[in-house]
């Protein structure tokens, strides 16, 4: 089992119109496009949403990681085929497959090109609490260092005999046992040195605090966010007024 | 320096990580039944890297392994756990069940065997490893010292001909460190290969026979470990430091004592200061 496919939500430092817009216009980017995705159970429109997201993945050079992010999730996706093919109709089951790869995308997306630092500076900006901004971000800090752990109890269990492959649910349930109780007891004891520290380099001994960097909503940003409102104006618009449209948009799979 | 065939064989083996990153390439490697091998090397040489491969953990990219003449590229890792026994730095990083004797248990679910028996084999490793009192406590409540003995006991009640220990005294006291150095007479005595990846150099230098030096990826040395942490060059290599018995004999030997060149042992160079001081006493 590899875990690589967290990856796809690392931050990488690289240079592009996406990685240099404000985190809070990703924020908005993120959410439209989870909600327009919310908004239809048609594929056609749908997945015109997903080729709009195409773009955005060039200009901001993040192909390959996009790629890798929605490969990792291929077995997500055969689940939903089988059950939404069984109970209700393929097409419906590629229509969700397409919403949950919109959502995926947006928020990959936001997490790869969203520095974590920014991220907490964003969040002050919304005039929240210091604390919370900055255990949200040293949330997101820990997602590799988790997974990495995650890989080393994997390997320790695996190194005495734990298969991690077994038949029948209840039992595939309780093997999950002898990785979860390390990663989380791990975890515990990180946390609690982690506090420590930050403690002991006097963490909130001043309310008002100064920063290194500041995040500024610029002219692009405006521009970004306005499209991003049109954009979920008008898909707002064509779920309510929808048989005003062409049919085309209706299309669906026969069976 | 031996004639059959050696357990382990590794024929040009390379690996890189997901990422692109090499973690170790061309490297070729004999270690026969019942030695006992040190690896050294800075960290990110590709030790650890190294020594999952022998049980499947990562699979090379290229060229192959052989345990026991039989190439591992087609066996699973449960197969392979059962030959090759690896100790991880972490002991938490293994330790999940409600009380010792469940965790003992755990390792020894998939080697088949008879309820008795497994009985058995656990009163005797608890026995071994002095954690008969704490039978029915929760592993997570062992101190640092015990919880690394339970993860050891927990790979070695499965009885694997090959033991891999990855930083075996890290954070450890003299006393448990004295436990591990009992434990590993004891497994070579029934013919056991022990792996050590180690930094301590003191340990390795006094009771590991063989050494392999690992830098960037490729093994730079291998032979007798006093050979190897005495020869500078080597040394300047990677990121250890002379073992302090060499700093000692080249302090003497610059203040002028004479035949300091083989003192490689504790005890060789007591008996040496010994010797020296008697003959002092007795001209003065």
């Amino acid at each position: 089992m590899s875990l690589e496919f967290l990856n796809a939500f690392k931050f990488m430092k690289k240079k592009s119109f996406i990685h240099n817009l404000d985190p809070r216009a990703k924020l908005v980017f993120s959410i439209v496009y989870t909600i327009s995705a919310l908004l239809f159970t048609e594929i056609i429109p749908l997945l015109l949403i997903f080729l709009s997201l195409v773009p955005l993945v060039l200009i901001g050079k993040l192909f390959r990681q996009w790629i890798k992010s929605v490969r990792g999730l291929s077995f997500l996706i055969i689940f939903i085929i089988i059950l939404n093919t069984l109970f209700i109709s393929l097409s419906f089951a590629i229509a969700m497959i397409l919403r949950i790869y919109i959502m995926i995308s947006a928020f990959s997306l936001f997490f790869l090109t969203v520095d974590p630092n920014d991220l907490a500076l964003s969040i002050i900006s919304m005039k929240l609490p210091y604390e919370f901004a900055f255990s949200f971000s040293l949330a997101f800090r820990f997602v590799p260092t988790i997974a990495n752990e995650a890989q080393n109890i994997l390997d320790a269990q695996q190194s005495r005999g734990y298969e991690l492959q077994k038949k029948g649910l209840i039992s595939q349930v309780k093997n999950l046992f002898p990785l979860l109780i390390p990663l989380i007891i791990c975890s515990i004891k990180r946390a609690f040195n982690v506090a420590e520290a930050l403690e002991s380099r006097a963490f909130g001994s001043r309310k008002k605090r100064t920063y290194y960097y500041s995040i500024k909503f610029t002219l692009k940003d405006w521009l970004f966010t306005l499209y991003l409102l049109l954009f979920l104006t008008y898909a707002i618009f064509i779920r309510i007024e929808f048989n005003l449209l062409p049919d085309f948009l209706m299309w669906s799979l026969p069976v | 320096m031996n004639k059959e065939i050696p357990i382990i064989m590794i024929r040009d083996i390379a690996y890189s990580y997901p990422n692109g990153t090499q973690a170790f390439k061309n490297v070729n490697l004999n270690i026969f039944k019942g030695e006992l091998v040190a690896i050294m090397g800075k960290n990110g040489a590709g030790k650890t890297s190294l020594v999952r491969t022998l049980n499947g953990l990562i699979r090379p990219t290229q060229g192959n392994i052989y345990i026991e003449s039989e190439s591992i590229s087609s066996k699973s890792i449960a197969t392979l756990s059962k030959k090759v026994g690896i100790i991880f730095q972490n002991p938490f990083h293994q330790l999940f069940a409600n009380s010792v004797e469940e965790e003992i248990n755990f390792s020894l679910k998939s080697c088949v065997l008879e309820k008795e028996e497994i009985k058995i084999k656990i009163d005797k490793i608890l026995d071994e490893f002095n954690l008969e009192k704490y039978r029915k406590r929760s592993p997570l409540n062992l101190s640092g010292g015990e919880s690394k003995k339970l993860a050891i006991a927990s790979i070695i009640c499965r009885d694997p001909e090959i033991l891999v220990f990855d930083e075996p005294t890290l954070g450890q006291d003299a006393k448990e460190i004295e436990f591990f150095i009992n434990l590993i007479n004891r497994e070579r005595k029934n013919r056991k290969t022990i792996i050590i990846i180690t930094h301590n150099i003191e340990f390795a230098y006094e009771y590991l026979p063989r050494t392999i030096l690992m830098a960037d990826g490729k093994i730079i040395a291998d032979g007798p470990t006093k050979e190897i942490l005495n020869n500078e060059l080597l040394i300047e290599q990677t990121s250890l430091i002379q073992p302090q018995i060499w700093q000692f004999c080249v302090a003497l030997k610059e203040s002028g004592f004479p035949k300091t060149d083989d003192l490689l042992s504790k005890e060789a160079l007591m008996n040496y200061l010994r010797n020296f001081l008697k003959n002092k006493t007795l001209k003065v």
